[in-house]
């Protein structure tokens, strides 16, 4: 009870029009750097952190904090409208924002991220007052045992993606796996299947792949059936009417539940609690063929949990200090940097500033959907622009997003290679979302049983030991069982065969 | 487009032929300030605070790009390739420069002759921690434990070849004892490991750590130093320990490309050197921990040169031992 | 579409080969259990496994009924169609070579207004103010405001 008293507090302050202003300004600058492409919500918050230098502690760390949120929403736009992700959080909105956007329904897709969104940020905000301390001391029993069955337990996510080709989507996780091992090995720290090029010593960048894979091919495919626009279906609607807010309720609920809690886990990234929200909703759902062919649930259920995730990841952040993500490890330098060290004794040492700060991922969150949904009609008209601009358009902004983050020719390369690839896998029927997940869960997946080894010098034996890590790790089997009772779910394309 | 192409002239002219009309006309343009570590980091965080002070005495925009990736080895080929031009400077952390180059499989594009150290800005004492309820008191206490129970205690990097692999090393060397080491990828992973219990103790710079030190959450045995960390006053360095062959730290200034004219090195090292001994630098680097050492010249280079022979014996011992 | 898919997973197959065998050029183990090669030789390993898998799975599906054959997914881009698509890789894959040369406002320039001359666009007037806003203007926006470095190239535009 007395964090509701710190906290009523906090609302006091926060809600100053000054700070108001700065959490406003935050907000529309992050949603920019969200939208732009090159930066990335990690360099674009880096970027941003002088603006803050002129202001008070607490206002910097609003105005930043909002930032975040902004660059974590803006993604979504790109996603929707031109099929580009800007970064990992994104990429699960693709698969059925863009569908939307193709149907007419561009205004529905981003309002219910819009909302989504808010809720998400706004309950898992939420339960950070409610739970912070306790469940950040839990979470620290989570170790590179757990973590490795966690990204196990991810990875068996394909199977949910699958579609009606089960093989061809086990086919394709194991081909992103095999581009995840490109760099430098977790074991001996040497390079490997880099063939003496330099630029593929950190691995192929994600940004680039998913930029052609999704937004080039995009164009291709629109290019050759001689599209006069990048959608060519009227605008439908503007806002989702109460019947898809009514179908998205659920998919919002527990997209936030999947958000929260992976949030609270150092490492997972953003990318692992879309893609779960997204399969459990399609496993939930009695009609799961519509996933994929815009379903607003898909949206809904990813862009809640992105949100819910953003704000449970200052769980380790505010109570351990412990930055769960390269955007996180940003915002928490510029709270050295504005004499606030984030980790337990905050809370004792700086009481108020830690609750005014609280109070304005409240303020954040309303903000966001405040700004973002009077705007989300204008976003769609930009669907109305000719063919010829629009992709000369988005391929300006491809090359920017591929080359700006490493500011490296070669990616730009990989785009483009990415994007003749991502063409054809579309037209084969190949599915892409299985070999991007593969792609992310690759890496983190050998290096933490790499850890999980060094830990317990050698011995497997450590994963009976950890309950967690063995109930994660029991999911995949149970997966394989329940397929292998269903033989015929592995099979589909042989049911012609038995007609 | 005329002094573009002067620049380009001079910089093929190669190294020591330092053109006057250069120095005088330089920096014309923004200037890049490459870290090989990501946004947020200790590095980063230093790189920042330096890049906005020598901004005013440069009379141009400095800016700071992350190429980090292979614990630093992309940034640093891409420092060692730029057009030595003064207009490409990067931030070089020792012993990590020194690592990859003496690691053969990393096939590093560059070599010690690669850089000119410029200036250093920072020396980042190790620093041996362990959780604040942990049995060991003292560094004594956790090398003893160790030696009773060769590879039981877990000792964690954060990274391999990172100084902090090596100060486990000197420390295994100097107290005949031996650790379970465990690879981690930075700072914040040790956090969650130490904390939850999964590793018995941690090996990083002062810098990551102080706060939870002075806070009491974690306790720190000893810094890998000849002298105590102004930021922890009450944790003994290993020198007055009796352990002064454990001397490791993660230093880190700025060098530029091979090749780059000596008049425009020293417009650099005048406008940094300014910048770093300049109040405010002191008051913000103190605020994050980061304690300053300024050297330039010779000074800097024979610190370049001894770290790159301190490093050569641990890493061939790191070798060995994978 | 069958033949397609044939192809693909072929490929997929070769693929997978060959990084069985750069996998065997490093250690399957180590000291600890799992070496460098441990992964990328069980993947490449069940990728063969799949990809023949899928190989047969496809081969055994019944060809196109002749009544479909109209309706029939191409694959590669025909007609039309194909120009514009190669228009797009192929002046993609110059404005890249061309970067490093003349630079991102340059290359970009010339892109832009080739690129919607290529996909139909004929107002003089508005491919050039589209061209010079996404090079030019596009160029300043990102290095000046958002210190996202562009590409310049040997002449120092």
């Amino acid at each position: 009870m007395e964090a509701l008293g710190h906290l009523l507090q906090g609302f006091a302050a926060a809600l100053t029009p000054g700070y108001l202003l700065y959490a406003f300004v935050g907000c529309m600058l992050g949603t920019l750097i969200g939208v732009l492409p090159g930066l990335g919500p990690a360099a674009g918050t880096a970027i941003l952190i002088p603006l803050t230098f002129s202001l008070d502690a607490t206002g910097a760390i609003i105005m930043l904090c909002a930032i975040y949120y902004g660059a974590m929403y803006g993604g979504t736009i790109t996603s929707v409208l031109i099929n580009v992700p800007g970064e990992a959080a994104s990429v699960v909105t693709c698969i059925d924002g863009h569908q939307m956007a193709k149907q007419g329904r561009a205004g529905s897709a981003l309002g219910i991220a819009a909302i989504g969104s808010f809720v998400g940020g706004t309950l898992a905000t939420v339960a950070l007052v409610a739970v912070a301390m306790p469940l950040a001391s839990l979470a620290l029993k989570f170790g590179p045992a757990e973590f490795f069955a966690l990204m196990v337990a991810g990875l068996c996510l394909v199977v949910g993606l699958a579609g009606n080709n089960m093989l061809a989507a086990l086919l394709m996780t194991v081909i992103g796996l095999l581009f995840a091992m490109i760099g430098v090995d977790p074991v001996r720290g040497a390079p490997r299947f880099t063939f003496g090029v330099e630029e593929l010593y950190d691995g192929i960048g994600f940004v680039p792949v998913v930029m052609g894979l999704f937004g080039v091919a995009e164009l291709l495919l629109a290019a050759e059936k001689r599209q006069t626009h990048m959608v060519e279906a009227e605008l439908k609607s503007w806002m989702p009417t109460g019947a898809e807010c009514r179908q998205s309720a659920g998919a919002i609920g527990r997209g936030t539940v999947v958000g929260f809690v992976l949030g609270l886990i150092p490492g997972v990234g953003a990318i692992v609690p879309t893609f779960m929200a997204y399969v459990l909703e399609k496993r939930v759902s009695k009609t799961p063929e519509r996933f994929g062919k815009g379903a607003i649930e898909g949206v809904a259920s990813a862009e809640t949990a992105n949100n819910a995730y953003a704000n449970a990841s200052m769980v380790p952040l505010l109570a351990l200090g412990i930055p769960s993500s390269p955007t996180i490890a940003v915002l928490m330098g510029a709270f050295i940097v504005n004499g606030i060290t984030p980790g337990p004794f905050l809370f004792k040492e700086q009481p108020q500033l830690v609750w005014t700060v609280i109070a304005s991922f409240f303020v954040g969150n309303a903000l966001l959907l405040i700004l973002n949904l009077p705007l989300v009609g204008l976003w769609a008209k930009l669907l109305k622009i000719p063919f010829s601009y629009m992709c000369a358009g988005v391929l300006i902004f491809c090359v920017i997003g591929a080359y700006g983050l490493k500011q490296s020719l070669f990616d730009v390369w990989v785009m483009l290679g990415f994007g003749i690839l991502g063409y054809l896998l579309r037209k084969l029927d190949f599915p892409i979302a299985p070999a991007i997940l593969a792609l992310i869960l690759g890496p983190m997946m050998e290096r933490s049983l790499r850890t999980t080894l060094e830990i317990s010098g050698g011995s497997f034996a450590i994963f009976l030991d950890r309950p967690v890590a063995l109930i994660l790790l029991a999911i995949p089997v149970i997966v394989i069982a329940f397929l292998l009772f269903k033989p015929r779910s592995l099979a589909p394309l042989r049911e012609s065969d038995i007609e | 487009m005329i002094i573009r192409r002067r620049t380009l002239l001079a910089a093929t002219a190669a190294a020591a032929v330092a053109s006057p009309a250069l120095a005088q006309n330089y920096p014309r343009r923004t200037v890049q300030l490459i870290v090989a570590f990501p946004p947020g980091g200790s590095t980063d965080v230093g790189a920042r605070i330096l890049a906005a002070a020598a901004e005013k005495d440069l009379g141009q925009t400095i800016t700071v790009v992350n190429k980090a990736g292979a614990g630093g080895q992309i940034g640093f080929t891409e420092v060692a390739r730029a057009r030595p031009d003064g207009y490409t400077l990067g931030f070089l952390n020792l012993p990590a420069v020194n690592t990859i180059i003496l690691d053969p499989e990393r096939k590093a594009a560059f070599n010690v002759d690669s850089f000119i150290p410029v200036i250093n800005q920072v020396l980042d004492p190790g620093l041996i921690w362990v959780k604040g309820d942990s049995p060991y008191k003292t560094l004594a206490d956790l090398t003893e434990a160790a030696r009773k129970n060769p590879g039981k205690i877990s000792a964690c990097t954060t990274g391999i070849l990172s100084d902090d692999h090596l100060a486990i090393l000197m420390v295994q060397e100097a107290a005949k004892c031996e650790f379970r080491i465990v690879h981690f990828d930075g700072g914040a992973q040790q956090i969650t490991g130490v904390l939850g219990g999964h590793v018995d103790c941690a090996f990083d710079n002062v810098g990551g750590v102080f706060k939870r030190v002075q806070s009491g959450e974690v306790r720190g045995l000893a810094v890998t130093d000849v002298e105590r960390s102004k930021f922890l006053p009450n944790v003994p360095c290993t020198k007055e320990l009796g352990m002064p062959t454990i001397i490791s730290s993660s230093t880190r200034g700025v060098g530029a490309p091979k090749g780059t004219p000596a008049d425009v090195v020293k417009v650099i090292e005048t406008a940094f050197l300014k910048a770093i001994n300049s109040p405010e630098m002191l008051q913000k680097m103190d605020a994050v921990g980061l304690a300053l050492k300024p050297m330039v010249g010779a000074e800097y280079a024979k610190y370049y040169a001894d770290t790159q022979a301190q490093a050569k014996k641990y890493t061939e011992w790191a070798l060995k031992m994978r | 579409m069958r033949q397609g898919r044939l192809v693909a997973t072929g490929a997929m197959l070769a693929f997978c080969l060959f990084a069985l065998w750069q996998s065997l050029l490093l250690s399957l183990t180590d000291r600890l259990g799992p070496g460098p090669g441990f992964f990328p030789f069980w993947l490449a390993l069940i990728g063969i496994v799949l990809s023949l898998a899928l190989l047969v799975s496809i081969w055994r599906e019944p060809g196109p009924a002749a009544d479909a054959s109209i309706e029939e997914v191409r694959i590669l881009p025909h007609g039309w169609g194909a120009l514009r698509c190669f228009a797009i890789v192929g002046l993609l894959a110059a404005v890249t070579i061309a970067m490093e040369f003349v630079g991102f406002r340059l290359a970009m320039l010339v892109f832009n207004a080739a690129l919607v001359i290529a996909l139909g666009e004929r107002r003089w007037w508005l491919i050039a103010v589209f061209a010079v806003l996404g090079s030019f203007g596009v160029y300043y926006l990102f290095t000046t405001w958002l210190d996202v470095l562009l590409p310049t190239g040997r002449f120092g535009i």
